[in-house]
This record gives C-alpha cells, structure tokens and sequence, in this order.
C-alpha cells in the first residue's frame, strides 16, 4: 500500500515547526522519569518559589514545578492517544461499514452521530464524569466518544466515493465477502483520510483534556496535569504569574505543534486542509 | 484581413517542480472571415489549449510563452484587461464540452442570457430579454417564453447546449469556437447540435473553429483541418484533402482507427446454431424508487422491459443503445451485480442465480466483467501484479510465481511489457489500464465476458488497437462475449449479431451486417443515419 507523500509540502517552515514540537513534547513525555530531577508529586522546597534553585520554581504546596510539567506532559500525551486511536479506528470502521452496507445499518450510524452532534459538548461531558467518575479508563473513554461521530462521518464520505467504483464491484463480482472487500479494497483508499483525522483529533484532545481538568471535570490532585496546574496557579497570578505561564506554554506549543503537524500531513498527501475538518467538542 | 492570424504560438504549464512543459509548440495558422478550421489529435495533444490561447486563455499553471495572435489585425498580446473582456463573449465566443458547467445552476437560464446581451450591446433589461428569447428562437428552442424561466437541472443536455450557443451569440461573434461541444451528447442529439451550428454559421457568416476528438464531426463541419500530435501541428489543410491524402502517418492512422459502420470486419464469428451459452428471457428492471423516512419512494420508468436475448459459445453479441436505453442496467444483471425485476436468466443449460454472491463460485468464474472507465475499475493502491493475483488464487488457485507467470502470459497476449506488472494503476496509460483490466477478466478463463463500453473512454487510435487484441485474446480462449456500446461502428467491428435497445425495450434484433444494412426499425435506422453521417469526407483507409 503505497501513500503518495509530497516531500515538499513536509519541507515549508510551520511543517518543519510543527514536526519539530511534536517531536521534542513526544521525547519528554516519553523519558520524562529520566529528565526530571524530582519526584513529581514529593515536597521538595518552599512554596511557589520563583525559577532559580529549582529551575522553573516550585507550585503552591512546594513541589518541583519542571518535573510536574514534565510528567504532566505524559499523562496528557497518554490519555488523548489513547482516546483518539480508538475513536478513529472505531470511527473508521463504522463510517467504511455505514458506507458499504447503507441501508439501515448507514441509518443507525449517522443518527447515533446526530445524536452526538446535537448534545452539547460541555453537557455531554459533565454528565459522563458526574455519573461514571474521574478515573483514567473514563476519560481515555471519554475522549473516545467525543471524537468517534466526527471521524465517522469524514471517513464515510470518503469511503462512500468507492462504493460503486468498478474495482469495489469487480471484488462483489468475484464472490468476496465484505470484511474482504472493506479491508482489501476501500479501506487503503481511505488512510490517507483516517491519518490527517488522527493528527487533527489529536490536537483538539490534548486541548479538551487541559479544559477539563482546569473546570475540574478531569485528572484529580495530586496527580501531574498542565491544566489542573493553570487551575492551581491562577489564585496566586499577581505574585507567582509563572505558575500560570509554564503549563500554558507547554500546552499551546503541543497544540500549536499538533496542529501545523496535522496540516503538513494533510498537504503532503495531497489533501485540502480547508475542506472543512469540524473540529470541537 | 483574417478573422483569426496566429503565429508561432507556444503555451507552456508549469509543473508543480517549476519546470514549463511545453503544451503547444509554434502553432501558426489562419482563418479567413466565415472561414471554418477543425483541430483534431488525441488527447493531450494540445487542441484545447491551443484553442483557449486563442482567446487568451489558460487554464491554472498556464501560460502563452511567445507568439502572436491576432484577431482582426489586432494581437489579443498587447491588449489592455478591458478590451480583452470586451472580446470575449464579443468579438470571440467559445463553448466548451460541458454545458451544464458554464451556467449558473441557481439562475434561470433566460436571465443568464439576457444579461451576456446586456454586457456584449449594453443594452436596457427589456431589450436584453426581447434579444435572449430572439436567440433562443434562432437556435430552435421549442418554446422560447418556456425555457426563458427554466432552470440548468430542468433542461435536457441537447437544450441546455443551445441555451450556451444562445448565450455565445449575444455579442455577434465574428469566431466561435467550440471545444468538443457535443461528446457528452447521444448521438441523435449530436447531429441536431450540428445542424444548428452550422446553419447559424451560414445566416451570421460566423468564422468556426471546432476542437474534436470525432474525425467524422469534423469533416462534416470544416474546411479546413489541423492535425496535432504532442503540441505540434503536423499537418494542416483542407479537411478533403487531408483525410483523403494524409502526409502524415499519424493522421492516416487516426483516420484509418475510426471504427466505420461500413467497413467489413475482420474475424468476426459468423453466428452459430449451437445450444446457447446465455439465455435471457423476459428481463425487467425497475429502479427502486428513492424514499426517506417520511417520504414516499416514487415509483421510476421501467429501465428494462421484456428483453430477451442468447448468446451462443464463442460468440459476440452487440448491445447497442444511447444514454438511458437501459444498456448497462442489462450488463449489471448479467454479472449479477443487479437482480432481475422480472424474467429469467440461464448460463450453461442452468438457471442462474440473481446476484454474484447467490451464484456458485463456478458460476462466478465463468461470467466476467470489463468497466467503462479503467482507472477506476482499478484499485490504486494495488501494484498491477496484486490485481491480477486476486482472481488467479480465487478462480484458478494459483498463487506466488505460478500466478506471476500466468499474469506475464496474458500481459504477452495483450502486448503488456512485463515490467508494468510492478507499476500503480496511475502509472499506466488509459489504454494499458483497460487492457490491464482485461487481463484481470481473463484471468479467471472465463467463458463469457461482458464489456460495458470499454473503449468510450479511449482515445480512437487506443480504442482501435485495443478492440484488435481484445477480438484476439477471445478467440484464442473461444470466450464468448456480451459488447455494451453507443457506438456503431464498434459494434459493427466487434459483433455478429446486434441488439438494439431503446428505453429498456428490444427495437431490432439480429445479423449486424443484416441490421446495418436493412434496418426494419425506424429508431435503428436513425442510429445507422446519424453514425455514418460525414463518410463523405473520411475515406476508408485499411488499419496498417
């Protein structure tokens, strides 16, 4: 299965910026236990230090400011990958399978989509963690069940240009059954798609994750969050703005970087980019 | 003074790398008041954008390089934006394949030619409105008041093509040019379309220039010819001349692959008296009409009714018809991608199941498939090689190199070099594509192929070498053969017997050459008028 890549659409400054953030935010998060010089959640110094003993300070309670960012960076990174792959893959799969088979079973796809799209966001999610909880495998859920119509209804379009294209029906013609035909046929046809849909949820998760443990609907102390950590830091703006600032930066550098990712992606597989990913929660 | 001058025009489209490919090479060329000039290649030879250059035009990435043109002495080069506007719709007018592209669909089609009056005579509404439905009644709309207020949606293809030549008369053009005005036409309509043309030509003493891929068309409405072939003009003359004396091999080869209606064909199977392959009894077909939750399906036209045909072993059956006779509804049956409405179908002294999966994979083997387009009918993502593998491991059982190794016989029989099977659909030319989709339908060593307008989509020189081997691969393999086309002159090549439909219904039936000759039907005989129309001018050159 070969993807057409235009390298040059991969070689424009926001691609390479956006690549490059990706890059460095993945790194840390990934070898965060190794860069970060504290115990994220230990008492290490005096409350809300400034940067300079502890390299970017310390929070309210005087725990070690970089290594909360960092394995704050984990924590978001792993929820929201979580929680897009398997709304794209689930998503994916429904949106070829409602294009393929139509009929009732397209019906009973694109209404649950509805349904989705005509609740509001805030809503939706207040109600999923009042009743179920604020634990890790909710939100990874969650984060699922926000993106899944989305995706759907973008790789139906896409998948549904196929259906009765000669080589879709040469394949009914020989006698393949669906599963067959769904991941012999359309579904390569659609990856291109299916990719530029992760890229862009994932920018929108990281983002949503942040607003919700900022309104207090995600990640609960003491655990490491960038927006349980703007939450915290906002009281003490005048005297500590720093403590503000930091998680802030991280978190708009990983949805800046997600975003011009998603879009280099996009113009490197030959995408329009301004087709009209409705993004949002 | 000429209407039209140009010399030594080049335009040249930038590729995505930066580089300017050349698209027309120092095409020069003249054209006398009321004069009239085909331009003629295959495609990607440069006529439409030779063409397009002439009113100053070029699509995205394009751009006129060098040379002169000059319109009523004055080079359209050194025109300032305003005087250029003024000459297009004005002085030059163009119509383009597609009529349904250049009107507005939201608008209705008398007030889009009211207000090109309007901006050509600069003239009030009234007057505009009273010109528009004049044009409309000189290119012989039946009701002008009617039409006036109709929609784009609302008209027929035929109509909508001369509320666009309505349109282009606004501003009494001393040139038009038409672009393959009427390939997406049928045939019948094509000659109405024509005939207006070329009557209005006469009445407004309109100098013509018309891009065809149809040497036929041609010759009908030109004087004089310009052959292209990869941007350069290679020869060019009066259309007698030129068809009748070609300097050119490359002209005699595109006028000898025009599949004539009275040429004798060659190694055609002489129907035959044995036991039928395929029997089709009684079909009907009814589109289901299209409903919602809460709305009522309506009931559509029956698009098959009461057809009946065979085909006998090794045989080619013609089923000729234009758009909506119910054709390919009738092919997509056969193949089982459509269950009959009504009717009965037996392949093999056995009844045959409705769809392709109800039908034994025996069956499924022995009824194969060819599609109009053949990139589409072509999964992109697979090398040629996977392709062709698929109905080798699934009919045959052969995979791995045995499957290669079969794959390169019929890559040889289909004069396929070897090294494509490694290549993307998108990497092959139209004509390898739908030879590569032969292969693919041959590969299952089927015993009846249905081919649903293969070579429509082809250029005439492809669709000529392309019939030769498909006719060939047949006969070495005594594959019988069911041939969808519009197009007579294929069918009189390709089938011994015919069958012509029309609105789902059986007209006429029987030896092609019968037919042909001595239609009973007057529907048929119309077909047989329209499709040898311009035989005058084109003469039958035997294929080298």
């Amino acid at each position: 299965m070969a993807l057409r890549i235009d390298a040059f659409a991969l070689r424009k400054p926001a691609a390479i910026l956006g690549l490059a953030l990706v890059t460095i935010h993945l790194a840390l998060a990934l070898f965060s236990p190794w860069f970060a010089p504290y115990d994220p959640t230990a008492l290490v110094g005096g409350r809300a230090e400034a940067p300079g003993e502890f390299l970017l300070g310390t929070d309210v309670l005087g725990r070690d400011y970089l290594s909360r960012l960092l394995y704050g960076g984990r924590m978001a990174l792993m929820v929201t990958f979580t929680g897009v792959v398997a709304a794209v893959s689930v998503g994916s799969l429904l949106g070829i399978a409602a294009a393929y088979f139509g009929g009732l079973l397209d019906d009973i796809v694109m209404r649950i989509c509805d349904i989705k799209l005509a609740l509001p966001g805030i809503l939706f999610i207040s109600l999923f963690i009042t009743g179920f909880g604020e634990s890790l495998p909710v939100l990874i859920a969650l984060i699922g069940l926000v993106y899944f119509p989305g995706v759907i209804r973008i790789v139906r379009a896409q998948a549904i240009t196929q259906v009765g294209l000669g080589y879709v029906k040469a394949a009914q013609l020989r006698g393949e059954p669906p599963a067959s035909i769904i991941a012999r046929e359309i579904l390569p046809n659609t990856l291109d798609v299916v990719y530029v849909e992760f890229a862009i949820r994932m920018s929108h998760a990281v983002l949503l994750l942040s607003t919700m443990s900022y309104l207090g609907l995600g990640l609960s102390p003491p655990t490491p969050d960038w927006g349980l950590m703007v939450a915290e830091g906002v009281g003490q703006l005048s005297f500590a703005p720093w403590l503000v600032l930091f998680p802030a930066v991280f978190i708009s550098t990983l949805v800046v970087g997600l975003n011009f990712a998603a879009e280099a992606l996009a113009n490197a597989l030959g995408m329009d980019a301004a087709r009209g990913y409705v993004g949002g929660v | 003074m000429s209407v039209l001058k140009a010399t030594n025009v080049n335009v040249s489209y930038r590729r995505p790398d930066g580089v300017l490919a050349p698209a027309v090479i120092d095409a020069a060329f003249e054209l006398a008041p009321g004069g009239s000039l085909g331009l003629v290649g295959e495609s990607g030879s440069g006529k439409s954008t030779l063409a397009r250059a002439l009113m100053g035009y070029c699509r995205p990435g394009g751009v006129i390089t060098s040379g002169e043109i000059l319109i009523e002495g004055r080079d359209i080069r050194q025109m300032a934006a305003a005087e250029m506007k003024q000459l297009r719709g004005g002085k030059v007018a163009f119509v383009p394949q597609n009529p349904l592209s250049s009107l507005t669909p939201h608008l209705r089609v008398g007030s889009q030619v009211a207000e090109a009056v309007r901006v050509q005579r600069g003239c009030g509404r009234q007057e505009a409105r009273d010109v528009a439905l004049s044009l409309f009644g000189l290119t012989n709309l039946p009701e002008p008041q009617a039409i006036y207020e109709r929609y784009p949606h609302e008209l027929s293809g035929g109509q909508r093509q001369r509320v666009v030549i309505a349109a282009a008369l606004a501003g009494n053009p001393k040139l038009m040019i038409l672009d393959e005005p009427t390939t997406a036409l049928d045939k019948t309509t094509e000659i109405q379309v024509l005939e207006l043309v070329r009557d209005l030509r006469k009445r407004l003493d309109t100098a013509l220039i018309y891009v065809s891929h149809d040497l036929n068309v041609v010759s009908e409405m030109c004087d004089r010819v310009l052959v292209m072939l990869r941007g350069a003009v290679v020869e060019q003359g009066p259309t007698a001349r030129v068809y009748r004396q070609p300097e050119q091999e490359y002209t005699r080869n595109l006028i000898a692959a025009v599949p004539r209606i009275d040429r004798e064909p060659v190694g055609v199977m002489a129907p035959s008296s044995a036991p039928p392959l395929l029997t089709v009894e009684n079909l009907g077909f009814h589109y289901p009409g299209r409903g919602g939750w809460f709305t009522r399906s309506v009931a559509t036209r029956a698009a098959l009714e009461g057809v009946s045909f065979a085909i006998a072993p090794g045989e080619t059956l013609g089923l000729v018809g234009e758009s909506g006779s119910g054709k390919s509804t009738a092919a997509a049956i056969v193949s089982g991608l459509l269950a009959p409405g009504t009717g009965t179908l037996r392949f093999a002294g056995q009844e045959l199941a409705g769809t392709a999966r109800a039908r034994t994979q025996d069956q499924r083997r022995r009824i194969q498939i060819v599609f109009q387009d053949p990139l589409s009918s072509l999964n992109p993502r697979h090398r040629i090689e996977a392709i062709l593998a698929r109905p080798l491991a699934l009919f045959r059982g052969i995979s791995g190199a045995a499957a290669r190794a079969r794959s390169l016989e019929l890559f040889e029989q289909l004069q396929l070099e070897p090294r494509l099977l490694d290549y993307y659909p998108r990497q092959l030319s139209g004509g390898q594509q739908q030879r590569v989709a032969i292969a693919r339908a041959f590969a299952a060593e089927p015993d009846l192929v249905i081919c649903d307008e293969v070579t429509s989509a082809l250029d005439v020189s492809v669709q000529a070498q392309v019939l030769a081997l498909l006719k060939q691969i047949q006969q070495r393999s005594g594959t019988a053969c069911l041939f969808i086309s519009h197009d007579l002159g294929v069918i009189r090549q390709v089938a011994g017997r015919v069958v012509v439909l029309r609105d789902g219904k059986v007209r006429e039936a029987g030896n092609t050459q019968g037919v042909f000759r001595n239609p009973t039907d007057a529907y048929t005989r119309l077909l047989i008028d329209a499709a040898s129309r311009g035989y005058g001018n084109l003469p039958d050159l035997a294929p080298t």
